[in-house]
């Protein structure tokens, strides 16, 4: 009886067995189980990376898990994640990046993703914070950069108009912006201009708002020929008092994110653009799912194409308008665009 | 420099047909012009519109972002590479809607400002307002916003540009028509010396001979046509004459055993023993069939020859530039100096054993085995990698070069008594000449059009059809005259001639580095560096060169020969070399390159042929001593440390005074040690006046 048990479960397995292998042989593919975890909810990078593989024809399930900028909720996202045996995790932004994959020092096989290979995207300065190199992560994960490099940047607002003075506002409390500031300092000496940068004030660990419109004035008494607005999360939700701020002081404004362009009044900005970002995230992806190709054989680079984008209202107002070549190549941003 | 006496002939064959055909292709270069002329202007209006239009859109797309037209930004250097694309666009100029120019890219404000202030820019608003304002035909496009004309975009367009296009279509016609002339020129000149000329003058051997009574030999010519019937006729009647003689003897042999009458018998043994003082007849009744090789049988080959090598003159360098490849230590411009001196350096050390070579082998076979190399080498040279391949598939062609040249000279040595070799070598320096002239001026004109590499090829396949010819035509020559080989010591004995010494120092060598420094190599790389300026204008530069020489070395052959003054010609040629190319930093003239060109031209011209017609008079004991084959070859070998340090000193000079000042400074030094030449020819005193030779 036992005997017969067993050369039944034996005939199972083979049935099973089988019936897995033509699974495989079926032209029409399981779909890959990507698990996204996002910090500020659905936004264009999420949806480049979405379109990509409806563009490439390429099934997959997307389990979309949105933190809603709170650091607290990551540590279940990682759970969740080895729980459901996803193909790949995508992670959005550097604080969900760092939290779930783990800073490249400091990786924690208990806290972090470390058996499912994982892509992110939007991180501001992955090396030195998720990744040692750009060239290899040296482990299962990759991604993309989005920030344009800084000596273009400045060329950029260099062609726009030449400039001695650049001030910056920032938030002490923010890596990000420090490091800029670090940057445009370097740059400074070479390229010959001068940085001024002004913090925000910091009330109880946490930077003070309000105090960003004072800050700009401050800007103008010092005579700034434009402001610099760097990537920082906390300049990027308060982005309307800042722009607003540089407006109402005549301060032309370069913003290094997208949203300060597109989304408020920053007068232009050269940057990757976050769809486009999305979809070369996604394309690492497909490198790792389809070409089984090992994440860390996969460079972290950003887009080929820069993005440059005038905001034209604002441009107006200033009276600084873009010089030809740069409108020829630029993006406008113009809510009320008057079609010649 | 006097050619073979078939020359003179030859010239007034070509000039006739300049004459005859140089007129008619004019014509109708002439009317082809008009109508492409016609068909150029429509084609340069819709170009102006084209570009007009889409430079209006674009600020149309600005204007229509409230940016105010008078306030537009960087508009200059928005017209900037609108400009540099399209050399015919002179200017770009954006008016307001009342014509008050605003930008303004090209042109001249005050010149157009008048116009625009009173046209009427409402009307022919589709197409564009066309005006003729100075030299300039100036085409306005509206800037149309929301259906209202803000103001315009003028374009530019250069009446004269038209001209100059065409000018230089009629200059690459004319240069391919005069290579097409001179080449059919040694066509004919071979056709004729080979087919006419050639067996005429053996058979004036041959009569020459029959005139002394030696009925001995007769013209071995043979061929189909009405030269060979009539050499065939002629020399039936010889073996006629032959024929009549032997009966004669036979009747005199008869007469003498059969006669009985000892008188009769002593008058015919007299009659005998006269015709036999008069006459002589080949033994065995067999006349000896001669068949005598000229310098000019070898004329065509070696123009084909070094036509394919001449082809790549005048881009040389640049197409090093193409194929630059970093080589550690040296600057780009020594890597691109580099090529030229490796080829002559391997023609300065291959010449000496390719002309024992000769020696050994006798020049046909010579010729055809250097022609190995040097069809292989540029072939190569058209498949080149970098810099690094090149530079051997170059001196692989220089091998074959040396190899060929000197075959030459031995075959036409060879072959010219000693009494003709001014003649014979007269056919080598021609050949030489005429395919400078051709393979500089056509090569341009061909790269322009097929590209660098392809030129290449086609000068693989002349040098294939030189060695076709040389095959087909030459029988295997016997070997070289036994040429005592000069030792070291003699060399040094010469050295110690300081009149030699000096000539080589102070004349031949500043001559060869004119020629690579500034002819090969700065010329063709500063030409190319001006705007405007295409591969056929650089060979259209670069042919002046050959081209006075040609015209200028027989003048000064005669001259020399006449005033018996060579050191004078070798001196004022040295120096005029050099004034030309430092003239340029004195005061400005138009076409600096061009002149320097000139100049050298007239210097070599001057100076080439009494130079080697020195040497008798410098060299009689050492001429005597070692031969004069021998010195000569020795000064060949010595001048080229020159061609091979020109292109280098060129390449020093460059990043210290730029082009224009390398060029100058090559001048200085040329200028420098011709003085020193001509001061020290002042001790020379005129030595016994010997034949000017060419080796």
């Amino acid at each position: 009886m036992a005997r017969l048990l067993k050369l039944a479960l034996a005939a199972l397995a083979l049935l099973v067995g089988l019936a897995a292998a033509a699974d495989a042989a079926e032209p029409a593919r399981k779909p890959f189980r990507i698990y996204m975890a996002l910090w500020r909810g659905w936004e264009e990078a999420a949806q480049g990376f979405k379109d990509y593989f409806t563009n490439q024809n390429i099934p997959v399930e997307l389990i979309v898990r949105d933190a809603g900028q709170d650091k607290s909720k990551l540590k279940g996202f990682v759970d969740e994640a080895r729980q459901m045996k996803v193909d790949l995790v995508f992670t959005w932004g550097t604080t969900v990046t760092e939290e779930m994959l783990g800073r490249f020092d400091a990786v924690d096989p208990a806290r972090h993703v470390t058996d499912i290979p994982a892509v992110f995207a939007i991180v501001s300065q992955p090396v030195g914070g998720v990744v040692a190199d750009l060239a290899s992560s040296g482990r299962n994960i990759t991604g993309t950069t989005y920030l344009v490099p800084l000596e273009t940047q400045l060329n950029l607002i260099q062609s726009y108009r030449r400039f001695r003075t650049l001030g910056v506002v920032y938030n002490p409390l923010e890596r990000n912006s420090l490091v800029a500031i670090d940057g445009l300092k370097a740059a400074g000496t070479t390229m010959d201009f001068t940085v001024v940068p002004v913090p925000v004030d910091v009330a109880d660990s946490k930077p003070v708002p309000a105090s960003i419109a004072g800050k700009v004035a401050e800007l103008k008494k010092a005579k700034v020929d434009f402001l610099y607005i760097p990537p920082d999360t906390f300049l990027n939700v308060n982005r309307d008092l800042l722009t607003q701020a540089a407006l109402d002081n005549a301060i032309p404004s370069f913003a290094a994110a997208e949203n300060p362009v597109t989304t408020s009044k920053a007068m232009f900005g050269g940057v990757y653009r976050y769809y486009t970002v999305g979809q070369l995230t996604a394309y690492k992806a497909e490198q790792i799912l389809v070409g089984k190709v090992a994440p860390s054989a996969i460079p972290i680079d950003a887009p080929k194409r820069l993005s440059i984008l005038i905001n034209m209202p604002v441009a107006r107002q200033l009276g600084m308008y873009p010089p030809m070549n740069l409108l020829g190549l630029a993006e406008i941003i113009d809510p009320n665009e008057a079609k010649p | 420099m006097r050619l073979d006496s078939s020359r003179s002939l030859f010239v007034r064959l070509l000039a006739l047909a300049f004459l005859v055909l140089v007129p008619p292709v004019i014509g109708l270069m002439w009317s082809s012009l008009g109508e492409f002329r016609q068909a150029f202007v429509p084609e340069m209006d819709k170009k102006a519109e084209t570009v007009g239009r889409d430079l209006a859109a674009s600020i149309e797309r600005a204007v229509g972002y409230g940016i105010p037209i008078d306030r537009l930004v960087g508009v200059e250097e928005f017209f900037t590479p609108v400009i540099a694309a399209n050399p015919e666009i002179r200017y770009l100029a954006v008016s307001d809607r009342d014509g008050k120019l605003l930008f303004l890219k090209g042109g001249d404000a005050v010149a157009l400002q008048p116009h625009y202030s009173t046209a009427d820019f409402d009307t022919e608003m589709e197409h564009g307002r066309k005006a003729s304002i100075e030299h300039y035909i100036d085409r306005a496009l509206p800037v149309l916003v929301k259906g209202n004309r803000v103001g315009q975009v003028h374009v530019g367009m250069d009446e004269d540009y038209i001209t100059g296009r065409l000018l230089d279509i009629v200059a690459d016609v004319v240069i391919v028509m005069v290579v097409a002339l001179l080449v059919s020129f040694e066509l004919l000149l071979f056709v004729v010396t080979f087919n006419i000329t050639g067996p005429m003058k053996l058979v004036g051997v041959v009569v020459d001979k029959v005139r002394r009574g030696d009925f001995t030999h007769i013209a071995g010519v043979v061929s189909e046509d009405e030269v060979g019937r009539f050499v065939g006729a002629f020399n039936s009647a010889i073996r006629h004459a032959e024929h009549l003689y032997r009966r004669l003897e036979a009747y005199i042999e008869e007469v003498q055993a059969a006669h009985f009458d000892k008188t009769v018998v002593e008058r015919v043994t007299d009659i005998q023993a006269r015709v036999r003082f008069l006459f002589r007849f080949a033994p065995g009744g067999n006349p000896e069939a001669i068949s005598e090789r000229q310098a000019t049988d070898i004329r065509l080959p070696l123009f084909l020859f070094v036509f394919a090598e001449e082809i790549s003159r005048s881009f040389m360098p640049l197409y090093v530039k193409d194929l630059y490849a970093q080589i550690p230590g040296l600057s780009q411009v020594m890597v691109i100096a580099l090529p030229i001196t490796v080829f002559m350096a391997f023609i300065a050390l291959a010449s000496p054993w390719a002309a024992l070579l000769t020696n050994r082998l006798g020049s046909r076979k010579v010729f055809l085995v250097g022609l190995l190399p040097a069809t292989l080498g540029l072939l190569m040279s058209a498949m080149a990698f970098n810099v690094y391949d090149f530079m051997l598939w170059r001196s692989i062609t220089a091998i074959g070069y040396a190899m060929v040249t000197m075959a030459c000279q031995g075959y036409i040595s060879q072959v010219s008594q000693q009494d003709r070799r001014t003649q014979g070598l007269g056919v080598y320096v021609g050949a030489v000449l005429m395919a400078s002239v051709c393979g500089t001026g056509i090569g341009g004109v061909m790269a322009e059009r097929i590209g660098f590499r392809t030129t290449f090829v086609v000068a693989s396949a002349l040098a294939v059809l030189s060695g076709m010819l040389m095959y087909r035509l030459m029988e295997a020559g016997r070997h070289g005259d036994d040429l005592r080989e000069p030792t070291r010591g003699d060399f040094l004995a010469l050295l110690r001639n300081w009149r030699f010494t000096v000539l080589v120092m102070f004349a031949a060598i500043p001559s060869k580095i004119a020629l690579t420094a500034f002819f090969f190599f700065l010329v063709p790389l500063t030409l190319a560096q001006q705007s405007g300026v295409d591969l056929a204008d650089i060979a259209q530069v670069m042919i002046l060169y050959p081209v006075t020489v040609v015209l200028l070395s027989p003048l000064a052959a005669r001259l020399a020969d006449r005033l018996g003054w060579k050191a004078g010609l070798v001196a004022v040629g040295g120096l005029i070399g050099g004034v030309g190319l430092v003239l340029p930093a004195l005061w400005p003239v138009g076409m600096p390159l061009a002149l320097g060109v000139a100049l050298l031209g007239v210097s070599h011209g001057l100076s080439a042929s009494p130079q080697l017609a020195m040497i008798p008079d410098v060299c009689w004991t050492e001429c005597r001593s070692m031969g004069q084959t021998n010195v000569l070859a020795f000064l060949r070998f010595a001048e080229r440390v020159g061609s091979v340090a020109g292109p280098l000193l060129a390449a020093a000079f460059i990043p210290l005074y730029g082009y224009g000042g390398a060029a100058v400074a090559v001048g200085a030094v040329v200028l420098g040690m011709s003085t020193v030449f001509a001061l020290l020819s002042l001790a020379y005193r005129a030595g016994p006046h010997i034949q000017a030779e060419f080796l």
